[in-house]
């Protein structure tokens, strides 16, 4: 140890300079052009169960056991002495008998300093082993999530296919028109709902572009429902919008019962038309709407009792804070989702 | 087990491959509301051994995942090779599955399919058989 009498300035640098590698959290060693160890940090003598006082004026070689003493991290740490070479982020596995192997990462630097004639490496070590150890952990979680998801994303789909093959098995063989329609219909919100889930398996980040999404389910509730594409079409018109999963699920849902009803009551007796399906957002705002060119709304709307169609529109256009608003299109009928999005300030503090 | 579902006499045969006996019954319905005799396979093991034993079959419409040494991807390569004539339709409710890992010529629909759109492909793919020309 350095025993300080005078206060002349070099030795009170030289002990500074010993106090500051002692101190060190980061395992540090101080090397000359021998590789001997000038100094180390306590750090480093805890970590590697070195005996502090053993530590100075011994070989870096004949550290411990010798388990420091591998030719390449030696002819990697000479290099350094010699300017050739530098050890940058080396990994090194420290084996030490009856030990578990400790994965280090090392980093040596020849000192630039005044005496150009005294060679002074910093050696500083870093145990990753832990580290490595929790990040393989969860590389293999994520992977094994993602597989886990595909897993789950294959049964829903299957799933989906057995409940759509029951419905159709089932259409097929009913004796009443008006059931079978029914189990149709079934059958179109189905398959509505697995476009969304296929759209989402595809996009992974969970947002939705709504064109595809949107083109895509009317592509297969036509297939399902027109029975003379010539005569019938759906027109797909929207915007670059996205939105997120449950979003696109309940617009999806609305269209689906939107576009059953045009294709039902506008169209009688093999009549033909378009129908016509927008969605466009301006910021947090938004509008959908379809629209035929058929007979038009009777002179009371809904008049009778309101159908499934159209209390699943109201319920999924109150889900999605949004006004039903019916308008006669001259000719036909359009029917609006508009979402505004209520002012963040000005409009009161209460609510 | 092999179903056969109401056979019109002479038809044109579509064998379907699907582990999932709900799907598979739903699936030669549709075969057979199409016009076509249906037979069913519940893998691709089963649906080779039928394919070894008659000559008429026209369009295989095969699942992916089954339990057995083959899936439904292999299953089309393999019938590509031994039968080449033979239509090859591939469905799955995993990944939306990119068509160049099939045999030229077959299509990919993802579960839950739209029974009209298979109908239709079987139809399109079983028109160029009767019309004596290769599908495009």
């Amino acid at each position: 140890m350095v025993e300080l009498r005078s206060l002349d300035p070099e030795s009170t640098a030289l002990s500074l300079m010993l106090a500051v590698i002692a101190s060190s959290n980061t395992p540090l060693l101080l090397l000359d052009g021998d590789l001997r160890v000038i100094a180390a940090s306590t750090s480093f003598c805890r970590a590697f169960q070195l005996e502090p006082a053993s530590v100075p004026k011994s070989q870096f070689s004949g550290l411990g056991r010798g388990e420091w003493n591998v030719p390449q991290l030696m002819s990697l740490l000479e290099g350094t002495a010699s300017g050739a070479a530098e050890v940058h982020a080396y990994d090194f596995d420290l084996k030490r008998e009856g030990q578990a192997p400790r994965l280090l990462v090392m980093n040596a630097h020849k000192l630039d300093y005044v005496d150009k004639e005294q060679i002074r490496l910093l050696l500083a070590v870093a145990d990753v082993t832990e580290a490595r150890a929790s990040e393989k952990l969860k590389d293999n979680l994520l992977r094994e999530k993602a597989i886990l998801l595909q897993e789950v994303q294959h049964r829903v789909a299957n799933s989906l296919q057995i409940i759509a093959s029951i419905l159709m098995q089932s259409a097929r063989k009913v004796q009443s028109d008006e059931t079978r329609g029914h189990l149709h219909d079934a059958h179109s919100r189905l398959m509505s709902i697995a476009a969304v889930q296929k759209h989402l398996a595809a996009s992974r980040l969970g947002e939705v572009e709504i064109r595809t999404y949107l083109v895509q389910l009317c592509k297969s509730l036509g297939a399902s429902m027109i029975f003379d594409p010539k005569a019938l079409s759906i027109e797909v018109i929207v915007d670059e919008s996205t939105t997120n999963a449950d979003v696109s699920v309940s617009l999806g849902l609305v269209v689906t019962e939107l576009v059953i009803n045009a294709l039902k009551h506008a169209f009688p007796g093999h009549r033909a038309g378009a129908i016509v399906v927008r969605y466009s957002s301006q910021g947090p705002n938004w509008t959908l709407s379809v629209g035929d060119n058929g007979v038009g709304m009777p002179a009371e709307p809904y008049s009778g009792k309101p159908g499934l169609g159209t209390n699943i529109v109201e319920a999924l256009a109150k889900r999605l804070e949004a006004e039903v608003e019916i308008s006669d299109a001259h000719p036909g009928t359009l029917v609006s989702i508009v979402h505004v999005e209520p002012a963040p300030d000005g409009a009161g503090q209460s609510t | 087990m092999a179903h056969s579902a109401s056979p019109p006499a002479g038809g044109t045969v579509v064998l379907v491959v699907e582990d999932n006996h709900l799907i598979l019954m739903s699936a030669l319905d549709l075969v057979a509301t199409a016009g076509y005799e249906g037979v069913g396979a519940a893998n691709a093991d089963e649906a080779i051994a039928i394919l070894e034993k008659r000559a008429d079959v026209k369009l295989v419409f095969t699942d992916i995942e089954m339990p057995g040494t083959i899936d439904g991807v292999k299953l089309a390569h393999y019938i590509r090779n031994r039968w080449p004539p033979i239509h090859l339709i591939v469905a799955s409710g995993r990944d939306i599955l990119d068509e160049s890992q099939l045999p030229t010529g077959s299509k990919f629909f993802s579960k839950p399919y739209d029974n009209t759109t298979i109908v239709e492909e079987m139809g399109r793919m079983l028109a160029a058989i009767d019309a004596g020309k290769p599908v495009p």
